[in-house]
């Protein structure tokens, strides 16, 4: 009863909805012109990159404090520490990810350069460094993070630091986050570089943090 | 104005690396900068008499994200700091060495005044999404930190009622970028008309509702109490006094601001959230003058007390309601601050928390009683502290514009907090045994919240410069 009461409610706003954006929708600011008129100075060459970094880069500034956030909430919720045994697992998976690993880290490297001009960046190039940690995890080969060491700490935050400095930094420009358009694009590549580390030290961390090996309760 | 923003962002980050429970004295040290760039700001602001942005980035909106002080801006940016510096040095001495729940206290902290501070500042709704997700997860975080069962349970609670806030306000954000192609609250407000689509409608009732469902109005605060009863001392305070409020400076910017042709077209609309803040006046006291914990007794307090910032939503067409609710926000987070911050002390001295065990604790901690009984002045509404004044604002509104069960509703909700404030200081008056051992309790968690209650008292005095200054509105 409650779940058809749940799902007529949902029909109905879905209808809703869809009725109201059927209706004709008033003169709208078209912000793809202003994005193409202002590639020029932005940096980069790719205008997701461009806005991402650029135009409303103060959004993902504080985006990646959220997931440095998350994995602080991690922390601090505490999770019992789990007994940090190696599974046993099969040797040929174990090989396999110790031929995979460089190879993910050149692809995220890759990743990294090529979002200047085409789909890629920190995000992109953070997350499949992330994967090669999960990998190396999955296959006994780097045990699960209990308390972070405070190296792991600065790298975990460095990324976020290198971009609050460069943000501040620019103060100086006149607002925070005004590039030069002349230094615009080395700037952009080392914010990227320095997220592309810490972010995939973050999504691994929010992995390998919560991770418990097999017959664990706790 | 953005150091306002950088250096918590700074000062959690450094903290965090520094390690577990270490990093108050930065915390302290950058939040005292803060106080004095948001006075200086205040004062700038006051004497200009205009509103003060900047354009991030330099390009200006609709392409970039603009950020925006005016008056009212800076007034909540005023009380976050001046409530979170003596909750800093309360929080220092609160949590022991090696103490689980205060491991990671100072990061999560500064990540959550920056998320206020930014919020307060931000003039772009997507951006105000971001800082409303910074903001969330760090209250999450605070509540949930090294806790036990049941406080996790709370905190989960409280994760899933900001969640499905923060969702339902981006998908008004989306629908609003969808009908007019910005997210800029300047470039929004002169498109919006009363002639709008049905779409738009429908954007602000989400936003509308998310926004309550994060500041905890009837009938959405049934996360509230266990989250902020729950939670230590130091965090319930914090949380109470300025997390529930942002949401709230938020529904007003945006009643106020691009959504004003819509309630002009639909003027009945300012009594739905008139009528829940009565709702929650009454359903909160009466959940406070029945609690058996102090800290749960606080926490419903809290609900009754968001209800008065919902009266003046009708009111807003006259002179005097912006800054009665604005009044009301500093008089409650002020007495509210000191309340929690004296329970802690209360709870730490007793070793207990039920209201039954307070008895004989005047003997004990007499500093921390007088504390209770100024912010619950305030609370009450006597004169002649803030908590005065903002009633006075709210009936005084409400009788020019001939609204008088508004006016009942205050004097009627004072008389309930005037029962419940009563209730616990009668049992601290009780003489009690002095068999127990008391439990020395240091005076860097007394004198704090005392600063604090004496604040919320003395600004009814001090009154007329935070009006004059709330009301230089963008």
């Amino acid at each position: 009863m409650k779940r058809f009461v749940m799902g007529l409610g949902a029909l109905a706003f879905a209808a809703l909805l869809i009725g109201a954006l059927l209706e004709p929708l008033p003169v709208s600011v078209d912000l793809r012109a202003a994005v193409t008129n202002n590639m020029a100075s932005s940096g980069v060459e790719h205008p997701v990159t461009a806005v991402l970094l650029n135009f409303r880069g103060y959004d993902t500034l504080l985006e990646i404090a959220v997931l440095l956030l998350a994995l602080i909430v991690i922390l601090a919720v505490g999770i019992d520490t789990a007994s940090d045994q190696p599974r046993t697992v099969n040797p040929i998976l174990q090989t396999l990810a110790r031929v995979a690993a460089p190879l993910v880290i050149v692809v995220a490297v890759y990743l990294l350069w090529a979002g200047a001009f085409r789909p890629g960046g920190a995000f992109q190039a953070g997350a499949v460094l992330a994967a090669a940690a999960v990998l190396l995890h999955l296959t006994g080969l780097l045990p699960s993070w209990q308390v972070p060491t405070r190296t792991l700490r600065w790298g975990l935050t460095a990324g976020f630091l290198i971009f609050l400095a460069v943000a501040a930094g620019l103060l100086s420009q006149g607002a925070l986050l005004h590039y030069p358009p002349a230094q615009a694009g080395m700037l952009i590549l080392l914010i990227e570089a320095g997220l592309t580390i810490s972010l995939g030290l973050i999504l691994a961390g929010l992995f390998l943090l919560l991770s418990r090996e097999p017959g664990d309760d706790a | 104005m953005i150091w306002l923003i950088v250096l918590p962002l700074v000062w959690a980050s450094l903290a965090f690396i520094l390690g577990p429970g270490r990093g108050k004295w930065l915390a302290i040290g950058g939040l005292a900068l803060q106080t004095v760039l948001a006075f200086d700001l205040a004062t700038k602001i006051g004497a200009g008499g205009t509103a003060v942005g900047h354009l991030v980035g330099g390009w200006g909106a609709p392409l970039g994200i603009d950020l925006a002080a005016d008056g009212l801006s800076a007034a909540m940016l005023l009380l976050t700091q001046c409530i979170a510096l003596p909750l800093a040095v309360y929080a220092s001495a609160y949590y022991k060495r090696d103490d689980a729940a205060g491991s990671y206290f100072w990061p999560l902290a500064g990540f959550l005044i920056a998320g206020l501070n930014a919020l307060f500042l931000s003039a772009d709704l997507f951006n105000i999404y971001v800082t409303l997700e910074l903001l969330g997860l760090a209250a999450v975080g605070l509540v949930a930190a090294g806790g036990g069962a049941q406080q996790v349970a709370a905190a989960l609670r409280y994760l899933f009622a900001t969640l499905v806030g923060s969702a339902l306000y981006l998908l008004g954000v989306a629908l609003i970028y969808g009908a007019y192609g910005t997210v800029s609250i300047s470039v929004l407000t002169p498109l919006v008309t009363s002639e709008a689509p049905r779409l738009v409608w429908i954007a602000g009732g989400l936003m509308l509702i998310g926004l309550m469902l994060k500041t905890a109005l009837w009938p959405f605060h049934f996360w509230l109490p266990p989250a902020h009863g729950g939670a230590p001392a130091p965090v319930s305070a914090l949380l109470s006094a300025l997390v529930v409020k942002a949401s709230f400076y938020l529904i007003l910017r945006l009643w106020i601001g691009p959504f004003a042709p819509l309630i002009a077209a639909a003027e009945w609309l300012a009594w739905l959230p008139a009528a829940l803040g009565t709702l929650a006046i009454f359903w909160g006291s009466w959940q406070a003058i029945r609690a058996e914990r102090l800290k749960m007794l606080i926490a419903y307090s809290t609900v009754a007390q968001l209800g008065y910032l919902f009266l003046i939503f009708p009111l807003l067409a006259g002179a005097g309601a912006i800054q009665a609710g604005v009044m009301q926000v500093f008089a409650h987070g002020l007495a509210k601050a000191a309340i929690f911050a004296a329970a802690g002390v209360l709870i730490k001295a007793t070793g207990q928390d039920t209201i039954a065990g307070l008895a004989g604790a005047v003997n004990r901690v007499p500093l921390t009683l007088f504390t209770f009984g100024l912010a619950g002045m305030t609370l009450m509404g006597l004169p002649p502290s803030s908590g005065f004044l903002a009633k006075w604002q709210i009936i005084e509104a409400a009788l020019a514009q001939g609204h008088w069960p508004l006016a009942v509703i205050v004097l009627a909700g004072g008389l309930l907090a005037a029962v419940y404030v009563f209730r616990v200081l009668r049992q601290a008056f009780l003489l009690a045994p002095r068999n127990e051992e008391a439990t020395a309790v240091s005076p860097l968690l007394e004198w704090p919240a005392f600063v604090l209650a004496a604040a919320s008292i003395l600004l009814g005095l001090r009154g007329v410069e935070l009006m004059q200054l709330v009301g230089i509105v963008a």
